[in-house]
């Protein structure tokens, strides 16, 4: 694949996006503004779970913990210590890694559906952890009255911190994903015993890889506890991991934006959606059966396959093996 | 802490795996048959015990009103599994892994919808049927009367599942389909309507755990989220595909969590998770299943 010819592809749209995401706050109303950053938020959260899914092969059904662990960190710091921000956002990226290290490491060891499930039951163990320690984390009442530092009260100002932060975070993903380690990552995913065979250390790879997500999903959660104000448990929860594969599913895992797509298409529709209904989840389960069975490579791959219809090494596309 | 307190806690933890052997017995059967992980399993449990609950309150008879919606809401959901079966579950046999769970979640929150449109959002309760509302002396402590119906039923359902799966030929044939679908196929069996059959089946059993559920705490929405986890322990801790091991995996997770609730009441659930954690790390195929699909 080419590095550069795939971003060369998508630089107008690249421009659109980043004029789009400056411009839009200032003319639509509040309301949207934090829907605008709850999408950035959950892009950033969504990307961060296709580093083990899209790139890895590998589905985590427990991504919500480390977003949980980051936003319980910057909650605590904040409400219990007053600790400036950025000091919190640092101190979360940190605790989510380190969990994400110890998980990780007996996580790595198995593929497939065991990494599934292996990553779900260490998810929930986060998530009863914190809905039973009434003492710390304040159990199932969560943390309410977060407040911002002084400088990010106004939820514009808030939005262009997020921004910012979010494209940086994109940007270090993009430099990881097309770095050698990138490409090592794609060869475990497509064949994972011939990787072995060209005498890489596959666990430690996927160990890194899985540390690197989970990073990056504590500093999407520590971006919205100072935003949503209040934290419950939920946000660990195993529901709550489905977001993010909904969204990579969405937009499609085997690119690099796909999931920032399902982002912008999920959240869009779920602020608009749950404006006259609150049955919203009968709408995106209607809408995930309907990707599922009809666009298997998300919004962003079936239209790459319309547009350019190279061949590419898609391995959802590739018949289950029996067994 | 006396002997009897312990032989009632006992008691209770086994009636609750028997409750958990339900719903992951149909979801060991599913996987191991046409390898689908169905995340929606506990969610039909759960529209089973609205069902029952809508049959009781129909019929209205404090004596009989149970023992036929119980029944009556298990067939429902068999039909409700044959007509999904066909309808869609057939379309993704062929699908990655991923596919597979997000369809099946993608019901999850279809189904918790429905039941909201259907049931409304207040819990529903379901009176224990006569001479079953109350307790009896098992050893000097008191222990619920209808638990003992539950385990008795449990038992059944064990042992009418081993029967079925062993000694008739639609066992033989489902087995055999595990084995090799494509030589059943060529024998002139029809597969597809042995994997419509196993999911129906599959959703009977859940049906039936529904109204067996329903007396004993009231039905609220949500119940299927939290349960299907503790289902998966089960079916991990047992061996994927495996039905004693559904069983022996029933138990371990509802006595854990009945003698955790005693000693360390915070940690009981966190205790569950931990020992699925450690089962998958030491052993990922289980007590009793065999090294499968990675």
């Amino acid at each position: 694949m080419i590095k550069l010819g795939v971003l060369r592809t998508y630089y107008g749209w690249l421009a659109l996006a980043l004029a789009a995401s400056i411009v839009l706050p200032l003319v639509v109303g509040v309301f949207w503004v934090h829907v605008l950053i709850e999408i950035l938020i959950m892009g950033l959260f969504a990307t961060s779970f296709n580093l083990l899914f899209g790139y890895m092969g590998q589905l985590s059904f427990g991504q919500a913990a480390y977003y949980g662990i980051g936003a319980y960190t910057t909650a605590l710091m904040i409400t219990k210590a007053s600790i400036p921000l950025p000091l919190c956002m640092m101190a979360s990226v940190l605790m989510a890694g380190i969990c994400a290290l110890i998980f990780g490491y007996f996580c790595v060891r198995l593929t497939g559906i065991y990494f599934a499930i292996l990553t779900m039951a260490f998810g929930q163990l986060v998530f009863y952890i914190i809905f039973q320690w009434y003492g710390f984390t304040g159990g199932d009442n969560g943390i309410q009255g977060i407040p911002a530092p002084p400088l990010l009260q106004n939820v514009y100002v808030y939005y262009y911190f997020t921004l910012l932060l979010v494209i940086a975070a994109l940007i270090v993903m993009w430099f990881i994903t097309n770095s050698p380690f990138g490409y090592t990552m794609r060869a475990i995913r497509d064949n994972s015993d011939r990787t072995r065979f060209i005498g890489i250390n596959i666990r430690k790879y996927m160990l890194v890889n899985f540390v690197i997500s989970g990073m990056f999903a504590g500093l999407s959660g520590s971006l919205w506890a100072p935003f949503n104000r209040s934290i419950a448990p939920d946000l660990a929860n195993w529901a709550h991991s489905g977001i993010p594969v909904f969204m990579a599913v969405i937009g499609g895992p085997l690119g690099f934006f796909g999931p920032l797509v399902g982002s912008v298409v999920y959240t869009f529709l779920s602020a608009f959606v749950t404006g006259f209904t609150e049955y919203w989840p009968i709408v995106i389960g209607v809408i995930i059966i309907f990707i599922v069975l009809f666009l298997p490579g998300g919004i962003l791959g079936t239209l790459q396959q319309k547009t350019h219809p190279v061949e590419t090494n898609n391995p959802n596309n590739k018949k289950k093996e029996t067994r | 802490m006396t002997e009897s307190q312990l032989f009632s806690q006992f008691l209770s933890g086994v009636s609750r795996g028997m409750i958990l052997f339900f719903i992951s017995s149909g979801l060991t059967l599913i996987f191991g048959v046409m390898n689908i992980l169905n995340f929606a399993h506990a969610s039909f449990w759960l529209v089973g015990a609205y069902f029952t609950w809508t049959f009781w309150k129909i019929l209205y008879s404090p004596i009989f009103g149970l023992w036929i919606s119980i029944p009556l809401a298990a067939l429902t959901m068999a039909g409700i599994g044959w007509i999904l079966e066909v309808v869609l579950i057939r379309r993704v046999y062929n699908r990655t892994l991923s596919e597979q769970l997000l369809l099946t979640y993608a019901l999850v929150l279809i189904i918790g919808d429905v039941i909201k449109l259907t049931w409304g959002v207040e819990d529903r309760i379901v009176a224990r049927p006569q001479g079953m509302e109350g307790f009896i002396d098992i050893l000097g402590a008191p222990f619920p009367t209808y638990y003992i119906f539950v385990i008795t039923l449990g038992g059944f359902v064990a042992w009418g599942l081993w029967w079925l799966l062993q000694k008739t030929k639609f066992g033989r044939t489902v087995r055999a389909a595990v084995f090799s679908r494509e030589m059943v196929g060529a024998l002139g069996i029809p597969v597809h309507r042995i994997y419509t059959g196993v999911f129906a089946l599959s959703l009977f059993i859940a049906g039936l755990a529904g109204g067996v559920q329903a007396p004993i705490s009231s039905i609220t929405l949500g119940m299927d989220m939290s349960i299907i986890v503790e289902c998966f322990a089960v079916v991990v801790i047992g061996g994927f595909g495996s039905l004693p091991g559904a069983l022996v995996g029933s138990l371990i997770v509802g006595l854990v969590y009945s003698f955790a609730i005693l000693v360390v009441p915070k940690m009981a659930l966190v205790l569950i998770f931990v020992v699925t954690a450690i089962v998958l790390i030491v052993r990922p195929w289980g007590l009793f299943g065999t090294p499968m699909r990675a």
